[in-house]
């Protein structure tokens, strides 16, 4: 089943500049995708389009069927996103707090809530840290809270902008092991980033993207050969010509 | 980073944690109007009864009284001020200057008010989630039809969110700044600008961020709030907080100014 359907949307910002170009894709649920591309070449400005919080000028994003420019509030409780910037996705007084934050603003019950948020702390690990205040936690634990506060809504689909920034070798193994549990346990994963060294062993498709444009859509194996001609560098092992092991091992 | 402002929340359970923020800022309200007007037997009092408190839960005043470092230092310019700028009998004579027994007595006294009322709302914020702090602002304003309570008591929480951050930016542009030699200008305006200037920029660069997520995680006005509800605690602790009011007023009133 494609759980999102992207047909030939493009979005131009408010001083002229075009950010997307006709994107066409489709993504089936329980895929694992990559986009990759030089800075500035509209990775954000896409993944702003699944949930609604930028809409296109032409075209349309269809979530599981429907649009979502019809019920933005679906689509940003199916689509959850982890944005580049943990600091400024910190919401709550506490780690509770944080995480609760997004299940209240889903009207739910008061035991529902409770039960999400421990839900999504036991998911992350982060079950022990629930009275610790967020800003000391470290930026590993601080990225998997931001997974939790998405996870609590209950996402099928979750989207990371640039994961593994301002992570060192722990935390980035960390929040990549977060990853690849979330997509054992059914999730539709897109990550996007230009660092394809740390995730491309564990994704099944791979997308370049270049002046808002997706210019290579395949299986990462065909394609990360001619990734450099946009600004990506290719990973050391494709490069000697060696299968690419994942970082976990 | 956070260790920057005392002012946040500490996580426990003590009797203060327990009680109804409603009740907690109406004892904030009462202790402060009333230790603004107390004098110096009264503040005895009111400094007891507030360190009892500190002490039944176990707040870790040390490591406080270091984090206010800041405020002592207010507090001493706040005290020269008042012992150099008040006229009276004097007390003490320097270059022309004279240090006056009013003006002592007078600073000694704005200080000690001041002192007591931070340790009140920092024993306050401490012990409160902000969450709750929200609710309580809302169900105040809700008897009023023309104040949007909710959005009052949001972007109340949005302030307090940010104080934080903006402390912690402050420093690493001011700390960028000096790498670079900026502390050879000796103009102290063109280094306020220099300061001020990226920082209000980056602020806003991350209120907007805290924008754009919070509108990802669905936000709205309508949604699941804490409940408040008062206990019998809540109200014999009211009784209390008022009786000591009354007994502060008191002792003011039967003339013992001293
Ligand atoms: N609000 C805006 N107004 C005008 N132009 C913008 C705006 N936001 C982004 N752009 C421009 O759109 C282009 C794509 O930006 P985008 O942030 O999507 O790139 P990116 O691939 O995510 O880059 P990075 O790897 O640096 O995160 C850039 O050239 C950027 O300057
Ligand atoms: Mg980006």
């Amino acid at each position: 089943m494609n759980i999102l359907e992207i047909e030939n949307i493009s979005h131009r910002f408010s001083d002229g500049a075009l950010g997307i170009d006709r994107i066409n894709l489709t993504i089936r649920e329980g895929e694992f995708v990559v986009i990759a591309g030089r800075n500035g070449s509209g990775k954000t400005t896409f993944l702003r389009h699944l949930n609604g919080l930028l809409l296109p000028d032409t075209g349309m994003v269809r979530i599981a069927g429907v649009p979502v420019s019809e019920n933005i509030v679906r689509a940003r409780q199916i689509v959850g996103m982890v944005f580049q910037d943990s600091d400024s996705q910190i919401v709550g007084e506490t780690v509770y707090d944080d995480v609760a934050f997004g299940p209240e603003n889903l009207c739910l019950d008061k035991s529902e809530v409770k039960r999400r948020v421990s839900e999504a702390l036991r998911a992350v690990n982060l079950e022990a840290f629930a009275d610790q205040r967020p800003y000391l936690l470290s930026g590993g634990e601080k990225r998997r809270l931001a997974v939790a506060g998405i996870l609590a809504m209950k996402p099928r689909v979750i989207v990371f902008d640039e994961p593994f920034s301002n992570l060192d070798y722990p935390g980035t193994k960390q929040v990549l092991n977060q990853v690849l549990s979330l997509h054992n346990a059914g999730h539709t994963i897109l990550v996007a980033t230009h660092d394809l060294e740390k995730v491309i062993a564990l994704a099944d498709r791979l997308l370049i993207m270049e002046d808002g444009r997706v210019v290579m859509d395949g299986l990462p194996e065909d394609i990360i050969m001619k990734v450099e001609a946009f600004g990506v560098r290719e990973p050391c092992a494709s490069r000697l010509g060696m299968k690419i092991d994942s970082w976990l091992n | 980073m956070a260790e920057l402002t005392p002012f946040s929340y500490r996580p426990g359970a003590s009797v203060l944690h327990q009680q109804d923020v409603r009740f907690k800022l109406v004892f904030i309200a009462v202790i402060s109007l009333a230790g603004m007007k107390a004098y110096f037997m009264s503040l005895s009092v009111l400094s007891f009864a507030l360190f009892s408190a500190i002490l039944i839960i176990h707040f870790p005043l040390k490591s406080i009284l270091k984090e206010l470092r800041y405020f002592f230092i207010f507090l001493i310019f706040v005290f020269a001020a008042r012992a150099l700028c008040t006229s009276g009998t004097p007390l003490i004579e320097f270059m022309g200057i004279d240090i006056t027994r009013e003006g002592m007595y007078d600073g000694i006294l704005v200080c000690w008010r001041l002192l007591l009322i931070v340790l009140v709302g920092l024993l306050f914020v401490s012990t409160t989630r902000l969450s709750e702090i929200r609710a309580a602002v809302e169900w105040f304003l809700s008897p009023f039809p023309f104040i949007p309570g909710k959005r009052v008591a949001t972007m109340m929480s949005l302030i307090i969110r940010f104080i934080p951050v903006i402390f912690e930016q402050a420093k690493e542009t001011s700390d960028a700044q000096r790498a670079r030699g900026v502390e050879n200008r000796k103009n102290p305006v063109y280094r306020l600008m220099k300061l001020a200037v990226p920082l209000v920029r980056r602020t806003f660069e991350s209120a907007d961020k805290l924008a754009v997520a919070m509108e990802a995680r669905c936000y709205t006005e309508k949604r699941v709030n804490i409940e408040l509800y008062a206990t019998r605690n809540d109200w014999i602790a009211l009784f209390l907080v008022l009786c000591l009011c009354v007994l502060l007023s008191a002792i003011d009133m039967f003339g013992c100014l001293y």
